[in-house]
């Protein structure tokens, strides 16, 4: 069992830009959480702030009930997507997916033939297999995606992280990324937390999903009853509309022409 | 654009165009070399050169526009008036290699002037009738000749730049193979080894080249261990009085050296350094450290952020974040910035002249120095120990080239 918590998080920078104000939020296990939020709303702050790899000011974050506010990032035992992949460019992807793994100490160090056992497995799960001595720079967008994804997961992670892991692919392949992205989830049942400005992306990958602005939460609950019931003003413009929109435009698209002239 | 009135408009042969920015370069090289005819002090010659240049100042200003033949007469009188200078000023000097280069300057941008001028392209486009036909022709003669007339003009330009830097090395070259230990003669007059026997055989070289190895090594090797965790804080940490310490490094800069010899030459009296290697390492290590810091951190800078926090997120503490992905992808950085130090060690003159007063903690250039001032002026001996020098630097850049252009060009890891 894994869960997240958020008590009465704050996070306030030092030039005093107050990005999350008041955060209390609560994931469950093998849930796929979305943060949904225009650029600057904290989504990828809290996202951080979890991580480890930013402070918290005030209030509590648990993982499993136990606080982790100070723990280093490599010891909270979770696993992360980065927007531009993060790939370690010296290394070949052999190395970059048993980097974590090798990193590993006390009680859950592994030994070599475990390490080689379970790169292999994540890189045929992640149709690596005939790249594992390339460097990064020899793939391509989608295969550094499914890299850095599989260097998330290959730590076994509690919680897997992604702070808005396809912005850098092109449609066709973020299309795919985010079918695999959700088969792999079913799969494997890690709890995810994922970052996003995208409402689509949110709407189709989540199983619930928290809008946030100007550093506080709007709503929490299931995508479609956000859509349905948006709980204020601008969860109605930044959502519903927004869907609406979508749907109004390639409605008009695709009418038949005969259907125009009436 | 069907009418032929519009389109001459567009339409400029390319000899044009090529010589309206040679001549100004021939104006300029014709004014710089003034100075040699005055230097020689032949008043007429002088005068020639200075009618030389006034003349290409105004056959540049005269170059011809379309349609425009009467213009382009002009030209072609001042480019003959100019060849005809060029000639007679040729014909009254010694044919030495400079001289002859010196007065091609004059002599090919005059003749080219006129050939071109004379020529058809543009005899037909100052010409009254200039058929839409000879627009297209000429624009498809303009597209073809245009890469090679580029070409030669940047080769000449690059050319006269590695003769600057060349032909210092081809003379000291010269004279250490040369007979004997004066300076002059012609080049490849004679041909001896006995200086570079001479300077291997002695014991004072190789004691040199052994401090010089020891103090430039070691100032490499300090500087980087000083220089990297100090440009990676610089690069990645926020703290107090950041700014100012950086500043603080380029401050010792901006004085000559000689100032602070003086005082260097009492710390290093106090702290009983005088003629040991530590003591040089450690002066030239201060000179070097703001070079290397600036530049280290300028290419930690480069290194992403994020890069060092999916590390963290794979278990790395600070220092192994530092080791296993800050450094190994700062290779072609510290490659040059040791390099760098290295070769400011072995290099320096004045530091080790004033450390060092025995013959036995002397460095290769102080020990250069000595065989001129000592003993009588024994050039030959001198060349060659200076080749022996250099010998090693080059064989270093030829070995760092890669990371050498790397490492400036730092863009670090896009991609």
């Amino acid at each position: 069992m894994v869960s997240v918590e958020f008590e009465q998080v704050n996070k306030q920078y030092e030039d005093g830009f107050q990005a999350v104000k008041n955060l209390t939020l609560d994931i469950e296990d093998k849930e796929f959480l979305v943060l949904l939020g225009p650029s600057g709303c904290g989504k990828s702050t809290t996202l951080r702030m979890l991580a480890g790899l930013e402070d918290v000011t005030e209030g509590d974050i648990r993982i499993d009930g136990m606080k982790v506010n100070h723990l280093p990032a490599g010891a909270r035992g979770l696993g992360m997507v980065f927007q531009s992949y993060a790939l370690y460019p010296h290394m070949s992807i052999r190395d970059n997916l048993s980097f974590g793994l090798r990193m590993m100490k006390g009680t859950e160090k592994l030994d070599a033939d475990e390490i080689a056992k379970r790169v292999k497995d994540i890189a045929q799960l992640l149709e690596l297999d005939g790249h594992l001595d390339k460097k990064p720079k020899e793939l391509s967008g989608g295969q550094r995606q499914r890299v850095a994804l599989g260097r998330a997961l290959v730590r076994r992670p509690k919680v897997l992280l992604m702070d808005e892991p396809l912005s850098n692919l092109d449609a066709e392949l973020r299309h795919q990324m985010r079918n695999e992205i959700r088969r792999l989830h079913d799969e494997l049942g890690t709890t995810t937390i994922y970052v996003t400005h995208d409402q689509i992306e949110a709407m189709t990958l989540a199983d619930r999903i928290a809008i946030l602005d100007k550093g506080e939460l709007q709503q929490h609950c299931a995508p479609m009853e956000a859509y349905h019931n948006p709980a204020n003003e601008f969860v109605r413009s930044f959502l519903c509309k927004h869907i609406d929109d979508l749907v109004d435009t390639a409605n008009a698209l695709f009418k038949k022409p005969e259907e125009v002239g009436e | 654009m069907t009418n032929s009135e519009d389109m001459r408009w567009w339409y400029v042969p390319l000899e044009i165009v090529m010589l309206r920015r040679w001549l100004v370069a021939a104006f300029i090289m014709n004014v710089l070399l003034l100075t040699v005819d005055y230097l020689r002090a032949e008043s007429d010659l002088l005068l020639l050169g200075v009618l030389t240049c006034v003349l290409f100042a105004a056959l540049r200003a005269s170059l011809p526009n379309v349609n425009d033949h009467v213009r382009r007469n002009i030209s072609l009188v001042l480019s003959a008036a100019l060849l005809g200078i060029a000639v007679y000023r040729f014909l009254r000097i010694e044919p030495t290699i400079f001289n002859i280069w010196m007065h091609c300057w004059s002599l090919i941008p005059s003749g080219l002037t006129l050939f071109w001028l004379s020529g058809r392209p543009v005899t037909v486009w100052t010409s009254r009738k200039l058929s839409d036909s000879a627009i297209e022709y000429g624009l498809m003669r303009n597209a073809s000749l245009s890469k090679m007339y580029h070409a030669t003009s940047t080769h000449v330009t690059l050319l006269h730049f590695v003769a600057i830097t060349v032909i210092p090395l081809i003379w000291i070259i010269d004279i250490a193979f040369s007979e004997g230990n004066a300076l002059g003669g012609q080049i490849g007059d004679s041909f001896t080894t006995e200086h570079f026997s001479k300077i291997l055989n002695g014991d004072s070289f190789w004691t040199w080249f052994r401090n010089s190895l020891i103090v430039s090594i070691g100032t490499a090797l300090l500087g980087l261990f000083i220089a990297i965790p100090a440009g990676y804080a610089f690069s990645r940490y926020k703290f107090t009085g950041r700014d100012a310490s950086m500043f603080s490094f380029l401050l010792v800069q901006m004085f000559p050296g000689i100032i602070i010899l003086v005082p260097y030459f009492l710390v290093m009296k106090t702290l009983g350094l005088l003629n040991s290697h530590l003591g040089l390492i450690l002066a030239y290590c201060v000179t070097a450290l703001p070079l290397c810091v600036w530049m280290l951190k300028g290419f930690f800078d480069t290194i992403p952020r994020e890069l060092e926090e999916a590390a963290a997120l794979d278990g790395c503490n600070q220092f192994q974040v530092f080791t296993k992905v800050v450094l190994p992808l700062s290779t072609p950085a510290i490659a040059v910035t040791a390099l760098f130090s290295f070769l400011a060690a072995w290099n320096e003159f004045l530091l080790a002249l004033t450390f060092n007063t025995s013959n036995d903690m002397y460095t290769l250039p102080v020990g250069l120095a000595s065989l001129i001032s000592s003993t009588g002026q024994a050039w030959g001996d001198f060349a060659a120990a200076s080749l022996l020098v250099s010998l090693p630097v080059a064989l270093l850049f030829l070995f760092f080239q890669k990371f050498l252009i790397d490492g400036l060009s730092a863009g670090g890891v896009k991609g």
